[in-house]
C-alpha cells in the first residue's frame, strides 16, 4: 500500500484485530501505551502493519517514541516510505 | 518407627503454595496446632514450580504516592523478606501496578524457614491426602506418605489446594467453575540464564521485533507472539512467561494428559524462541540455558461456593464489607485468550474489600478455603487470584480456622 498512511488506518488495524482495550475511542493523539500496548500488542500491531499495510518494519528501527500514538507511528512510516523512494 | 493410626490437629491445611503457606503459618502464629501438607516436595506452589517470579496485589492501588502495603502481617512481612534477600529497595511500577519481583528457589527456601521458624506447625511435604469427611466433631481424611498411611483429624480445615479439591471430594453443591472456553489460559515460565545484562525498554522493542521477524520467516510459530520479558531480580537471567491457547474450548487444567500436552507445547516453543533470540541478539548470545518449569502456571480451574460470592462489580465498585477479612486492590487482569492480558482498573483508587463469607460455607462449619479456590466469580478471579492477594486470604483463613478450633465460631 503506497504512503501517504494515515493515523486513521493504525487506528483501524487496533480496533479491528482487538489489539488494545477501547481502540474505538482513540484518537491520533492518544497515548498507545496508556492504551495498553505492551510487547504482546505491540508484536500484533507490527504483524498488522505488515500483513494490511505491507511495511515490514526491522527491529533496529522500533522505538519507545515512534510508537507512541497513532499520530507519530503514521508519520514514521511516511518518512520512512520517502526515505526509500 | 511405629506409625501413628491417627493424629489429631486443631488446623489441617492443604496445599503449600501462597495461600497455604500464609493460612499455616497464621494458625499456628495464633496458637493453633496446625499441619501443612503439600503433595509436592516443596512449597510456593506457582511461585516456584511454575516460576511465577512476580508477586502482585501487594500494594495500595492508588499508586501516585509510592507503594504502600495493602495488608499487613504475612503480605508484607513477606514482601518485604522478598525485598531484602534480593537486594531491591522496592517494588517495581508496571504501567498502573505496582510488582514485586522475587527469584522462586529463594521464595521457596524463605517458605521453609518461616514454616521451620513456628513450634506450633508440623510440615508434611511429599503428602498425598484423600476424601475429607466429617467424624463427630471433628474433619477427617487418610494421609499417604511414601510407605506410611494413616489419618489426620482436625477441628478445622483449610483447603488451599488451588483447585477446591476438599470442596471436589465432598460432592458438587460446593463447587464452581468456568466454561473450558473461557478459563484464564495457563502460562509457561522459563528462565533464561547467561544473559549479558538487565534487559532496558529498547531491548524489549528490539525484542518484539526479532520476534514478529522470525514469525514472517517461519523460523517461529505465531503462539512465540504471547512471550513476554521481565528480569531476575538477582541479574544475568531473564524470566520469560508465554501465554498458551491450550486448546481454547478443549482446554481441562484438571485433565493430566491435557495438562502435559499443553506443558510439551510449551517446552517446544520456548526452545525455538530461545534458539532464534541467542542467534539475533548480542545480549543474548551467551546464554547457558532454559530452565524449564516444573509445572504449567495455572490461572483458574475449579473454586468453591461459598455463603458469598465476590463478583467483578464488587471489586470495580471499590465495595466494602462489615466482615472483610483482607483486601483486593490488583486489577481484573483476564486472559481468556493468548493475547495478552485485558485489564479492568477498579473504579477509583482504592482497594476492595474480601468478606470472610467468601472463606467459608456455613454448611461446612470448620472448613475455611482460600488462595485461587476462594469464592468468587470468574471475573473477580482474574484480580483476586494473584500471589500477594493469595498471601492475604490464606493468612485471614488461617486466621479464622484458629478461632473456630479453639471457640468453635
Amino acid at each position: 500500500m503506497p504512503a501517504p498512511f494515515t493515523s486513521d488506518q493504525i487506528l483501524e488495524l487496533l480496533r479491528d484485530n482487538d489489539i488494545v482495550e477501547g481502540a474505538s475511542a482513540l484518537t491520533a493523539d492518544s497515548d498507545l501505551y496508556l492504551a495498553g500496548l505492551d510487547s504482546m500488542a505491540l508484536m500484533q500491531l507490527l504483524l498488522q502493519i505488515e500483513l494490511v499495510l505491507g511495511v515490514q518494519i526491522e527491529p533496529g528501527e522500533i522505538t519507545r517514541e515512534r510508537f507512541s500514538s497513532a499520530g507519530c507511528l503514521a508519520g514514521f512510516l511516511n518518512e520512512r516510505s520517502k526515505r526509500a523512494a | 518407627m511405629t506409625l501413628p493410626s491417627s493424629e489429631t490437629y486443631d488446623v489441617a491445611v492443604l496445599g503449600g503454595g501462597s495461600a497455604g503457606l500464609a493460612a499455616a503459618v497464621s494458625a499456628a502464629r495464633e496458637g493453633a496446632r496446625t499441619v501443612l501438607l503439600e503433595r509436592r516436595g516443596r512449597l510456593g506452589g506457582m511461585g516456584v514450580d511454575a516460576q511465577v517470579h512476580t508477586f502482585c496485589g501487594l500494594f495500595h492501588p492508588d499508586v501516585g504516592r509510592g507503594p504502600k502495603w495493602l495488608n499487613e502481617g504475612l503480605p508484607r512481612e513477606i514482601g518485604e523478606m522478598l525485598l531484602e534477600r534480593s537486594g531491591q529497595s522496592g517494588p517495581d511500577m508496571e504501567g498502573r501496578v505496582f510488582v514485586l519481583r522475587h527469584q522462586p528457589t529463594a521464595f521457596a527456601r524463605l517458605a521453609m524457614e518461616l514454616c521451620e521458624r513456628e513450634p506450633q506447625l508440623d510440615l508434611r511435604l511429599e503428602s498425598k491426602t484423600g476424601a475429607v469427611r466429617r467424624e463427630g466433631e471433628l474433619w477427617t481424611f487418610d494421609l499417604g506418605r511414601g510407605d506410611g498411611r494413616w489419618s489426620v483429624k482436625c477441628r478445622a480445615l483449610i483447603d488451599t489446594t488451588g483447585d477446591a479439591e476438599v470442596a471436589q471430594s465432598l460432592g458438587g453443591a460446593f463447587v464452581q467453575t468456568a466454561p473450558q472456553g473461557r478459563l484464564y489460559r495457563p502460562g509457561f515460565i522459563a528462565k533464561w540464564t547467561g544473559v549479558a545484562s538487565g534487559l532496558t525498554d529498547r531491548d524489549r522493542l528490539t525484542i518484539s521485533g526479532e520476534i514478529v521477524r522470525g514469525v514472517r520467516e517461519g523460523a517461529l510459530p505465531a503462539a512465540a507472539m504471547g512471550a513476554t520479558f521481565r528480569n531476575s531480580p538477582e541479574g544475568g537471567a531473564v524470566f520469560v512467561s508465554l501465554d498458551l491457547e491450550a486448546g481454547a474450548g478443549d482446554w481441562n487444567p484438571l485433565d493430566a494428559d491435557c495438562v502435559e500436552a499443553v506443558k510439551d507445547e510449551g517446552r517446544a516453543i520456548m526452545t525455538v524462541l530461545y534458539q532464534w533470540l541467542r542467534e539475533s541478539m548480542t545480549i543474548f548470545a551467551q546464554m547457558t540455558g532454559p530452565e524449564f518449569p516444573e509445572r504449567l502456571g495455572i490461572r483458574e480451574s475449579i473454586r468453591w461456593r461459598g455463603d458469598h460470592v465476590l463478583t467483578a462489580a464488587e471489586l470495580t465498585a471499590c465495595a466494602r464489607f462489615e466482615d472483610e477479612v483482607a483486601l483486593a486492590g490488583w486489577p481484573l487482569e483476564k486472559r481468556e485468550t493468548a493475547r495478552g492480558p485485558r485489564s479492568e482498573y477498579f473504579s477509583r483508587s482504592e482497594p476492595a474489600g474480601i468478606p470472610a463469607r467468601c472463606l467459608k460455607n456455613s454448611e461446612l462449619p470448620g472448613i475455611f478455603f482460600a488462595g485461587r479456590c476462594l469464592s468468587c466469580d470468574h471475573e473477580a478471579l482474574a484480580s483476586l487470584r494473584v500471589m500477594g492477594t493469595c498471601l492475604a486470604t490464606g493468612q485471614a483463613a488461617g486466621r479464622m480456622a484458629a478461632a473456630y478450633a479453639e471457640h468453635g465460631d
